[in-house]
């Protein structure tokens, strides 16, 4: 069976192997040539906080963007990809083709080849994420050190850690459902695009509500400190003490911006900050990344489960 | 009841034996109350109109769906050829062989390497490249190389031209002269099953209608010839039809005693047509009446 499935699905295995690679080498290569960059460029004691190093973060970020922009789309796209051509097919091309009357009848029974095909290509494409986890990871602090984007970031967030695996096995499960479901190769693939882009925004929302958000309190600004924060709510405190959504009859002018401006918001707030107003901020710090990369991973690998079982329910059936 | 009317039950152990089978798609019924067995070494024709059950039958022989009603039992291994002959169009016939030896735990790689070489086969080809009859020779080689007990083939012969349809029914036969195996092959066009088939299963609108050794079924029934109005008293009817003056009919059993009747023993075709046309008859073992 370990051969009959190499065998079926090779074509998905080459390309998705030659796309890590090709990806790898553009990776590899581009944090070459930025470290080349720092070693001829920057002053002692850059990359780093000093004004002096201004220029070469400046450069760096410019490189950094370049590639980001390539791959930008990975995180969607990716899972989207992994779940139309390994999931869709694999249960839907046999019924399309006829060929699941000639592979179900051989004396390996039908749980087994669906173990065997579920476990092998679910391991692949686990293993596959992982691979564009750890070279997305490797890749990244060339340009940033000290400026982290993994957990602010949806889109970066969605490529480290563990979350690429989680992603590509819920898409892979969720192709292999839809083509139970449908029978046919096409309509399941266009549901796996789909379902996957809904899954994304809804888990995006909800990853709100992964942990309790921590509060802080500030004076004199409304911008948090800690730049890769996920912001859940902020609310304007009372002299009181009392938190409102909407401060009114506070006494200070408050008109609508034109254009970029924000001028009028700005002195509306300072005048809040003047009466003994402050601004309260309900957020998600980085540091409970690997809590929220857990988090969201249990809840895709339980749904990659369920789409299994839901699958190998319709086949045994 | 005389004797030699009872269509008798197989005399040979079982090679597939199914009970009070009943298959539901939704709400409708494809195949209900069936029961039926098919004995060791013989090849049974399973014939019918569309859309009367075979492949449903055939599906739960291989047990490729699962019955809602009754149980299907089959001695020993079997293998099957689906309807079209499903293979894998981008494997080239070697690797289709590699496929078999992969999923079976019986295999006769050699017999079946041996067998597509002598049908001039070329093992580097890919499926989807090869011609009808040589597909079907393909799809009947893998199942052959399992060494199965039972072989069940749905349409073999559908979509070959007469040489490859001879091609394939010779190949097929030649393993059942050389080793203990059952066939059940299913058609709808009868002449290609007389001079191979030695049992009959007929299924009409999901019933069963015949089962038997296809010698005693011919032999159990007469066709006769004779003016509109003769008697028929004595007799059991399975079929009639009119044409001007003359009416012919299906019997089973023993000639009437009006004189004017003339006899002769049916071909498998007409038995099949007879019975097909009267969806109400049945010739079943262990069933006494012909008709309601």
């Amino acid at each position: 069976m370990i051969w009959v499935t190499w065998r079926q699905h090779r074509a998905q295995i080459i390309v998705t192997a030659g796309f890590l690679a090709v990806l790898g080498v553009l990776l590899l290569g581009s944090a070459v040539e930025a470290s080349r960059y720092v070693a001829e460029h920057a002053p002692p004691g850059c990359p780093g906080p000093a004004v002096a190093c201004g220029e070469v973060a400046v450069a760096l970020g410019r490189r950094y963007d370049a590639v980001y922009s390539v791959f930008g789309w990975m995180p969607l796209v990716l899972p989207a990809l992994i779940g139309a051509f390994w999931g869709a097919p694999l249960l839907a091309r046999e019924y399309e083709r006829g060929t699941h009357r000639l592979a179900w009848t051989q004396s390996v029974p039908v749980w087994r080849w669906l173990a065997v095909k579920l476990s092998l290509l679910g391991g692949a494409v686990v293993a596959g994420g992982l691979l564009l986890s750890v070279m997305v990871s490797l890749w990244r602090p060339v340009f940033r050190t000290g400026v982290d984007s993994t957990f602010g970031n949806i889109g970066v967030f969605n490529m480290v850690g563990v979350a690429p695996a989680a992603w590509w096995l819920y898409a892979f499960a969720l192709g292999t459902a839809a083509g139970s479901l449908f029978r046919r190769t096409l309509p399941a693939m266009a549901l796996v695009v789909a379902g996957v882009a809904v899954s994304m925004f809804t888990l995006f929302q909800l990853s709100d509500h992964y942990a309790e958000p921590a509060r802080a309190e500030l004076s004199g600004t409304v911008l948090l400190d800690d730049h890769d924060a996920r912001l859940v709510r902020a609310a304007w405190v009372e002299p009181s003490g009392r938190e409102v959504a909407e401060p009114a009859g506070t006494g200070c002018p408050r008109r609508v911006d034109v254009g970029q401006s924000s001028r009028n918001a700005e002195a509306w707030q300072a005048c809040l900050f003047g009466k003994g107003y402050r601004y309260a901020v309900y957020y998600h710090p980085p540091s409970r990344f690997w809590r929220f990369q857990w988090t969201e991973a249990g809840i895709l690998a339980l749904a990659s489960a369920a789409l299994g079982a839901l699958a190998v329910r319709r086949t045994l059936h | 009841m005389s004797p030699g009317l009872e269509v008798t039950g197989p005399r040979r152990a079982p090679a597939l034996e199914v009970t009070g089978l009943g298959v539901r798609y939704r709400r409708t019924w494809a195949l209900r109350d069936c029961s039926l067995s098919v004995p060791k070494g013989s090849v049974a024709a399973l014939v019918g109109p569309n859309g009367a059950g075979k492949t449903t039958l055939m599906h739960a022989a291989v047990g490729l769906l699962r019955p809602a009603l009754g149980g299907v039992r089959v001695a020993g291994e079997a293998a099957f050829v689906a309807q079209d002959k499903p293979l894998y169009e981008s494997f080239t016939v070697a690797e289709m062989l590699v496929f078999g030896r992969r999923t079976n735990t019986r295999w006769d790689g050699a017999a079946a390497a041996d067998r597509l070489a002598g049908l001039g086969i070329p093992p580097g080809r890919k499926v989807g490249a090869l011609s009808g009859g040589q597909r079907a020779q393909v799809a009947v080689t893998l199942a052959l190389a399992c060494r199965p007990d039972l072989l069940v083939l749905d349409e073999p012969l559908a979509n070959l031209d007469p040489l490859a349809r001879h091609d394939v029914m010779r190949s097929i036969m030649a393993e059942v002269a050389e080793r203990e195996l059952t066939v059940l092959l299913s058609s709808h066009v009868v002449s290609d099953l007389e001079e191979t088939c030695d049992w009959l299963v007929v299924l009409n609108g999901g019933r069963l209608q015949v089962s038997g050794d296809i010698e005693e079924l011919l032999d159990g029934h007469l066709v006769l010839t004779g003016p509109d109005g003769a008697s028929a008293a004595g007799t059991r009817v399975v079929g009639a039809s009119r044409t001007g003056r003359q009416v012919t009919m299906l019997v089973r059993g023993a000639p009437p005693l009006d004189p004017r009747w003339q006899a002769r023993r049916p071909g498998l075709e007409e038995l099949v047509m007879g019975y097909l046309r009267s969806p109400e008859s049945a010739a079943l073992p262990g069933l006494a009446g012909v008709g309601a």
